[in-house]
């Protein structure tokens, strides 16, 4: 087969010459000038400040690789940053893992890594590792990522669903569904022309403004499964029944069509830059007041509460029902008729 | 009732006098059935004695032969309204006579037949000393006695006895008291009863920082409140009503508005009027004979009737022929209603779906944008009981919904379980049922069981039964579905679990009540329930019997856009059938496309063959109703837009036999008529509901060749449709094969917890 250099071939991951190109023209063009250096087999870290070592990782497949507003590379930055942000930690090196579907163009390649890039500054990370490898045509989705994130933060944070009391408030950072409905639209390729944008970010303001907060108890970002699936895990380790209420709940108005037509429930669509909070009630004012000072916070709203007695997760409608929400089905059917 | 000697004198005489020996079952406990004997046999001037035996009444009776054969008719003939007696045996006897007549310990070791009673209309007796100015129960709302007043909604626990009902907290004066006691008197051992120096009382609390007003002054500021065109939540038997005068249009509109409940029709209650009480009732809607006589039973339930044109405002059942109508059921009502003398709305004080409430503080609460007075009274309800509906369908009067007044309903097994049973029902119109070797108890209607109040009360009846009836489940069963909370719920509990296919059980559930010995043939259409192929069904038919049904016809398979939203939106199931078809439908509210270009791909687009989705089709396409406030609303409104004879090209929908082996009707041929604008839109919804009669006809005809079919039965949401059921009842007639509609249970939802028990009872048969 003829070489088409504006796309991956499978030579791109063999160790060889293509390989070390593409490295040296992609990944450590947009990602180097720091402590990465793709010459190592393993890299010390050197900044640690003082603080408990937080460690997490996730891997990242989302369909298509760009949809509005954010694109695979960023939300990979963002998917591991905001799992140290919401642990109360300040993120500072991630790996990066690289599967490369044989095809790919390579523009596209690089479009990704600029934006991992700008991510991973805009989040004050720095990639400080990271591994290529280039699959067989049909075996990967154009593009999968892995990203392992370090962060530190202040000894004796207690953030918890264990420090969960009834009577904790409840809070949303912004609306829900925003990025759930936007990929699904780019990837369906509908053809919507509208302005609804991912709302894919570093959460890491959000859980900043919020740490000093003495009753801060526990903080999400809530991914898949969406809202009701956090409440639902609080409810779970917690024994207490989550309070919702639907008429506080940010949703945007093009999100609540959408899902309106095709029979969704944004309370069950992902989001990637909200974060929600659970505040002892003294503390949940302020903690509102510091996330709407915030323009990622400007829409932040106090939603509900935990309450010791009840169902797992009620949310109360806006005709007054109180309506249960239950765990996510696979594949929720109708029960109606 | 307490086992109470009254008078015992046994063996006194010694010369041998005749005596009959009477085994009485039925509906014989706790209906004031031993003290009607007592008397019974006084008035005969006969002794001997009754006593309760597992099950049943065992009498002595010895007198004189006339008098022993009088007392033999009369003790059917003339029991007391709600007792339901059958003479088991009879035996002559002889022997020494008792003096007097006694009411004996029940027999030893003997666990009494438990019959748990439903809450009873107030009866005649009782509305005379209501209204009589000399009576010390003059006015006063609790009036009952042994043959009327309320019983499920206030018994805590067995045995019935004042001290287990919320009527402890109400000690007896020394006249009720002298009452309680006396064998005859008619309330001898009625466990609510109460007057005004003993009983409970109202209390009016009317707008906010407004006094409140107790006793007679209650009545009086609700009375008045409701005249100047108020909403007024008032506590009843099973739980608050809300009610507002059903002649003003602006208050009916105002309760629509902030309830809010747009379009579902409202039930009234009218004044007593008139020889047989209906006067009133006729003035506005015309019964039937059938259903005159259903609107004065003792469950006084309410009755959907033929509405006369502009007697009441059509705000009421906007766009439908019929009323839901019911007369006073409660003394508390009698008055209200004769001071008024005008009907009034009462439809159950909820949010929407969810079971009645039945406390103040919770409807002051939940309530509060709503009701702009309350008229409570401090006797608790135990638990909750809607009022009970029916309709006129397949030419008499069958159940739509059970309720206060009609359950729990006892049916007995032909087929009994070899374990006891919890059968947890279905989502929508949730009832559940506790079955025990050859009997079963189905509870009244409980509510869509998305919300938080109906599951616990769900939780409360399940728990309840099994307490009040002394049966602890062994087994549980629940529907197929994956995602009800019922059977959510079930599948949580550590107790054996048969899960049923929605289909079967409602197939079941009709069986029962069919006479027919070998393979029946039942249609089960309905709105969805689960598929045993992991589709939604819902237009099936059955060949079989409980236990072993095969799916042998069903409708044309189409994709529902949106899923669990196209059952309140029916344009959805509308554009799912010209989508399917590759039809324009200019009226399609998909005015973007993407509900289109989601089905197209697939999302959230679940697979379905219910026949109630083909009604929300019709009534979609013919403009009647494209999104519905409430379930069926497009349905019942197509059935209210069909009238006269059916159209000439009203035909069967073609059959076709699929790669399963299923007969499939495809419903294609009826988009053209549907769609055509020049037709009347009565016209086209007459034909959709011919087409679909004809076609069962059509099933049937197309299996009888090749099947033994002993009897037809029809269920499902569907079948409450009357234009539908009346022209399949013809039809199957006609074609000379026994067709039976469910009379017993409604053949909506409510009965998917009995077709659940007698598909595990089939089962324990078979050894499965």
């Amino acid at each position: 087969m003829a070489l088409d250099e504006t796309r991956i071939g499978l030579a791109h991951g063999n160790g060889g010459r293509f390989m070390r190109e593409l490295i040296h023209e992609v990944f450590a063009r947009h990602l180097g000038g720091g402590i990465l250096d793709t010459d190592l087999d393993a890299c010390p870290l050197p900044r640690m400040p003082d603080g408990e070592l937080v460690f997490t990782t996730d891997g990242f497949t989302v369909q298509p690789l760009e949809f509005p507003g954010g694109d695979i590379g960023s939300l990979a930055v963002h998917g591991t940053t905001n799992d140290l942000a919401v642990a109360g930690a300040s993120p500072l090196y991630l790996s990066l893992n690289v599967f490369i579907e044989e095809g790919l163009e390579i523009e596209v390649l690089d479009r990704i890594v600029a934006s991992l890039a700008r991510a991973a500054r805009e989040a004050g990370v720095e990639v400080a590792a990271g591994d290529t490898k280039v699959v067989r045509r049909g075996e990967g989705g154009g593009l999968y990522l892995a990203t392992t994130g370090i962060g530190v933060r202040p000894h004796g944070l207690r953030l918890s669903m264990k420090e969960i009391r009834p009577g904790d408030q409840v809070l949303v950072s912004g609306s829900v569904g925003d990025h759930g409905i936007c990929v699904m639209l780019a990837r369906e390729q509908f053809g919507l022309s509208g302005d609804l944008r991912t709302d894919a970010a570093s959460v890491l303001p959000l859980t900043r403004a919020l740490l000093e907060l003495e009753g801060l108890r526990f903080m999400r970002d809530p991914t898949r499964g969406g809202l009701a699936t956090v409440a639902h895990e609080i409810a779970r380790a917690t024994g207490h029944s989550v309070r919702l209420r639907e008429t506080a709940i940010p949703v945007r108005d093009q999100v609540r069509s959408v899902c309106e037509m095709l029979g969704y429930d944004p309370y069950y669509l992902a989001c990637e830059g909200r974060v929600v909070a659970v505040l002892a009630p003294e503390d949940a004012q302020r903690a509102l007041a510091a996330w709407q000072a915030l323009p990622e916070g400007r829409d932040a709203a106090i939603i509900g509460e935990v309450e010791a007695e009840g169902r797992p997760v009620v949310i109360e409608t806006e005709l007054g029902g109180r309506r249960m929400l239950e765990e996510l089905e696979d594949d929720p059917l109708p029960r109606i008729c | 009732m307490p086992h109470l000697v009254v008078e015992r004198h046994p063996n006194a005489g010694s010369s041998l006098t005749p005596g009959r020996r009477l085994w009485i079952t039925g509906q014989v406990q706790g209906v004031g059935f031993r003290p009607f004997l007592f008397r019974l046999a006084r008035r005969h001037g006969l002794s001997g004695w009754a006593r309760n035996t597992v099950g049943e009444v065992e009498v002595l009776v010895c007198g004189t032969l006339p008098a022993l054969d009088a007392f033999a008719r009369d003790v059917v003939a003339k029991a007391p309204d709600i007792a339901a007696p059958r003479l088991r045996r009879v035996e002559d006897w002889e022997g020494a006579a008792p003096t007097g007549f006694s009411i004996l310990p029940s027999a030893t070791g003997a666990t009494p037949r438990i019959f748990l009673p439903p809450d009873y209309f107030t009866c005649g007796d009782c509305l005379a000393e209501l209204a009589d100015p000399t009576d010390r129960r003059h006015r006063y709302p609790f009036i009952n006695c042994t043959q009327c007043g309320p019983r499920y909604t206030l018994i805590r626990a067995l045995p019935y006895d004042r001290a287990n009902t919320s009527m402890a907290r109400f000690p007896l004066c020394a006249a009720c008291q002298r009452e309680y006691q006396d064998p005859l008197d008619r309330r001898f051992h009625a466990e609510p009863v109460a007057c005004p120096a003993c009983g409970p009382q109202l209390a009016w609390q009317g707008a906010a920082g407004t006094a409140p007003e107790t006793g007679a002054g209650a009545l009086q500021a609700c009375i008045a409140s409701l005249s100047s065109g108020r909403l007024v939540a008032v506590k009843g038997i099973g739980g608050y009503h809300l009610v507002c005068d059903a002649t003003d249009e602006a208050a009916i509109a105002r309760l629509r508005r902030l309830k809010p409940r747009p379009g579902k029709p409202l039930a009234v209650m009218f004044p007593l009027a008139g020889a047989d009480g209906l006067d009133a009732l006729r003035r506005a809607a015309r019964p039937t004979e059938a259903e005159a006589q259903l609107l004065s039973s003792p469950q006084r339930p309410i009755v959907l009737v033929a509405k006369r044109a502009d007697a009441l405002p059509e705000l009421l059942a906007p766009g439908l022929a019929e009323i839901g109508a019911m007369l006073p059921y409660s003394p508390l009502h009698a008055l209200l209603l004769d001071e008024l003398q005008r009907p009034l709305v009462a439809t159950s004080a909820n949010i929407s779906g969810e079971p009645v409430l039945t406390d103040g503080d919770e409807v002051e609460a939940r309530l509060a944008h709503l009701v702009e007075g309350c008229l409570h009274h401090d006797r608790p309800i135990v638990r909750p009981a809607d009022d009970p509906v029916w309709r006129t369908v397949g030419r008499r009067p069958r159940p739509l919904r059970l309720g206060r007044g009609s359950a729990p309903a006892e049916i007995d097994l032909a087929t009994p379980v070899r374990r006891p049973l919890l059968a947890v029902g279905a989502h929508m119109k949730n009832a559940i049922a506790l079955a025990w070797d050859d009997r079963c108890v189905l509870s009244p209607h409980i509510g869509d069981m998305g919300s938080e109040r109906s599951m616990e009360v769900f939780e409360q009846v399940a728990a309840d039964l099994q307490s009040l009836y002394g049966v602890r489940a062994e087994a549980l069963a629940c529907d197929a579905h994956p995602g009800y909370a019922t059977a959510r719920w079930a599948r949580r509990q550590s107790l054996p679990l048969r899960e049923v296919l929605h289909h079967h059980a409602h197939a079941a559930a009709v069986a029962a009540e069919m006479p027919a010995q070998g393979p029946l043939l039942v249609f089960a259409w309905d709105g969805v329930g689960y598929g045993g192929d992991g589709t939604l069904w819902g237009g099936e038919a059955f060949l079989g019997r409980p236990g072993s049904w095969r799916r042998v016809a069903s409708f044309r398979p189409f994709r529902l856009p949106g899923g669990e939203r196209a059952g309140r939106e029916p344009w959805r199931s509308a554009a799912a059938l010209c989508w399917e078809a590759g039809r324009d439908w200019p009226a399609c509210p998909d005015h973007d496309g993407l509900g289109f270009a989601a089905w197209q791909r697939g999302l959230n687009t679940p697979t379905t063959s219910a026949a109630g989705r083909l009604f929300d089709a019709a009534a979609a396409l013919t403009g009647v109703c494209l999104h519905a406030s409430y379930e069926g609303e497009g349905p019942m409104l197509l059935e209210a837009a069909a009238d006269g004879g059916a159209p000439q090209d009203a035909a069967a929908l073609p059959l076709a036999m699929d790669t399963d082996g299923v007969l499939r009707a495809d419903w294609a041929p009826l988009l053209d008529p549907l769609l055509d604008a020049r037709r009347p839109v009565r016209e086209r919804a007459t034909l959709f509901h011919e087409s679909l009669a004809l076609t069962s006809a059509g099933i049937f005809a197309a299996l009888r060749d090749r099947h033994e079919i002993a009897g037809v039965g029809a269920t499902g949401g569907v079948m409450q449709n009357r234009r539908l059921t009346d022209r399949m009842q013809s039809l199957f007639a006609a074609a000379g094969v026994e067709f039976v509609l469910p009379a017993r249970l409604p053949a909506n939802d409510a009965c998917i917890a009995f077709g659940q028990v007698v598909e595990q009872a089939a089962a324990d048969a078979q050894g499965g």
